[in-house]
């Protein structure tokens, strides 16, 4: 049995498998991996909306040790969720790993959110600050006029650079 | 006349001088920013608190072009969160050059501002060259000395990048 | 070997749920690509992950794997006895298995699959080695018997 608290490294090792066979086989591995998650979150998001994400990401915190701040603010059009990760355990223990990281493994996180919130309807912006950081900061948005503000705001940050900014929603109408 | 939008590439060439004067010479010119900021803020932060602390940067905020967040915790803490800091980005943007210290001057003058103000606060750097960072202060030493913990161990080999004043 | 000597020593809260993760690694892999990947990716896993270990045990040294054992089930509250020998060896009668136990919570009923991983990194961490760990079934969980080649 591979512990709880070692999952992660096996993930990491699965990512570096699937990307090495395409990386079209780690995306759908991603999808896999949200159609799993949604058994635990779906309804909580739904039905709880900003809160129930909220409460779901707080549980979360606690069982794996997070360390990270999480707020419900108002937007310019409507509530928002902005959530600031500043000790990401999953990574750090991939870091702290002797088989070394997969490059790419901070990807599976809005690999399986994002076609959650799309399936809830919330408009969500990732920020992952660099790959080999465990650290990132997230929006989610209930109206998407919020979201493209806070798009615009991340790609500034990046100098549009793109690979490290990562939404479900589309630019402009 | 140094327009004001260029200030901080001069500071750079200011911390890159006194670098090679010695750190001696970078921390008096920390404290001389110190006594010069204390008379923008210091009367704030004593008679508002940290609620002065977030009407004094949310003003930094919008004049400085920041993209930041700020989170009072009325009475607890107030958090300012970087996310992309004008004044690195600038000094980034830069030919002639970054200066490996230039963060520090942030802390170098909070921190004292602090002291005399009677709060605590730890300030993390995310990296030398990364415009973010978050710097937190707290009303009470127990909860500043608690958060000190949990930053340290998001620099396990970068000690460096954390500063704070108790 | 105190666990603190582990290359790996979890401390904190656990998140359970991360065996239904593991489990769809698994799952997704054998689907796509069938037990050859599983076997690679858990290869890959017990010997460079693990690599501390693994390398251990190719010394014929076993302490680091009986703690890790002892360690991990006791995070993860499980029902076991670890009797441990003085010559290395040792018996680990695992009555409730944490990943079964939770893959069941998750409705999950699949456990050759999730047996066949223990067993495979059993078998490449014991590979080269004076070890072999030998699996017997139980109701809800494996005697588990690290023995001398």
């Amino acid at each position: 049995m591979i512990p709880s608290d070692h999952f992660v490294r096996f993930y990491n090792e699965i990512f570096k498998f699937l990307e090495n066979k395409g990386h079209e086989h780690l995306e759908d591995y991603f999808l896999t991996i949200s159609r799993h998650q949604e058994t635990h979150c779906l309804k909580q998001f739904s039905e709880g909306g900003l809160q129930g994400m909220y409460d779901y990401w707080m549980v979360i915190k606690k069982e794996e040790n997070c360390d990270s701040d999480k707020f419900i603010e108002d937007g310019q059009y409507g509530k928002v969720l902005k959530g600031f990760m500043s000790g990401c355990p999953s990574l750090s223990k991939v870091k702290d790993n002797d088989a070394g990281a997969c490059p790419l493994y901070c990807c599976h996180c809005p690999g399986w959110v994002l076609p959650i919130m799309s399936k809830v309807g919330y408009y969500y912006v990732y920020d992952l600050i660099s790959l080999d950081m465990p650290r990132c900061q997230t929006t989610i948005c209930e109206h998407i006029e919020d979201a493209r503000a806070q798009l615009r705001l991340v790609l500034k940050r990046h100098n549009g650079d793109r690979t490290l900014v990562k939404w479900n929603f589309p630019e402009e109408d | 006349m140094i327009p004001s939008d260029h200030f901080v590439k001069f500071y750079a060439e200011v911390f890159k001088y006194l670098q090679k004067q010695g750190q001696a010479a970078i921390d008096e010119y920390y404290t001389t920013i110190a006594e010069h900021q204390k008379t923008h803020c210091l009367d704030l932060f004593t008679s508002k608190g940290l609620a002065g602390m977030k009407e004094y940067w949310d003003k930094i905020i919008f004049e400085e072009n920041c993209d930041a967040d700020a989170i009072l915790d009325e009475g607890k803490s107030y958090t300012f969160i970087m996310h992309h800091c004008p004044s690195l980005a600038k000094v980034l943007d830069n030919d002639a050059g970054v200066c490996d210290i230039y963060c520090d001057h942030c802390p170098g003058w909070v921190l004292p501002v602090m002291t005399a103000a009677g709060f605590y606060t730890v300030c993390d750097s995310v990296g030398a060259d990364i415009p973010r960072c978050v710097e937190k202060t707290f009303a009470k030493l127990e909860d500043a000395q608690k958060y000190l913990e949990v930053v340290k161990k998001r620099h396990p080999d970068h000690p460096e990048l954390i500063k704070c004043n108790f | 070997m105190k666990p603190e000597e582990m290359r790996y020593c979890s401390t904190g809260e656990v998140h359970l749920d991360f065996h239904g993760s593991t489990y769809v690694g698994l799952k997704y892999l054998f689907d796509h690509f069938g037990m050859e990947a599983v076997d690679e990716v858990l290869d890959s896993t017990a010997k460079k992950v693990y690599k501390s270990i693994y390398e251990r045990l190719q010394r014929g040294d076993s302490s680091e794997l009986i703690c890790h054992w002892r360690y991990y089930l006791e995070r993860e509250k499980c029902d076991f006895t670890l009797t441990e020998n003085p010559d290395g060896t040792a018996v680990l009668e695992l009555r409730e298995c944490p990943a079964l136990r939770q893959l069941a919570k998750e409705k999950i009923d699949d456990r050759p699959l999730i047996c066949h991983s223990t067993e495979k990194m059993n078998s490449c961490w014991c590979e080269g080695s004076p070890f072999e760990i030998v699996i017997e079934p139980l109701e809800n969980g494996c005697r588990q018997t690290l023995r001398r080649k």
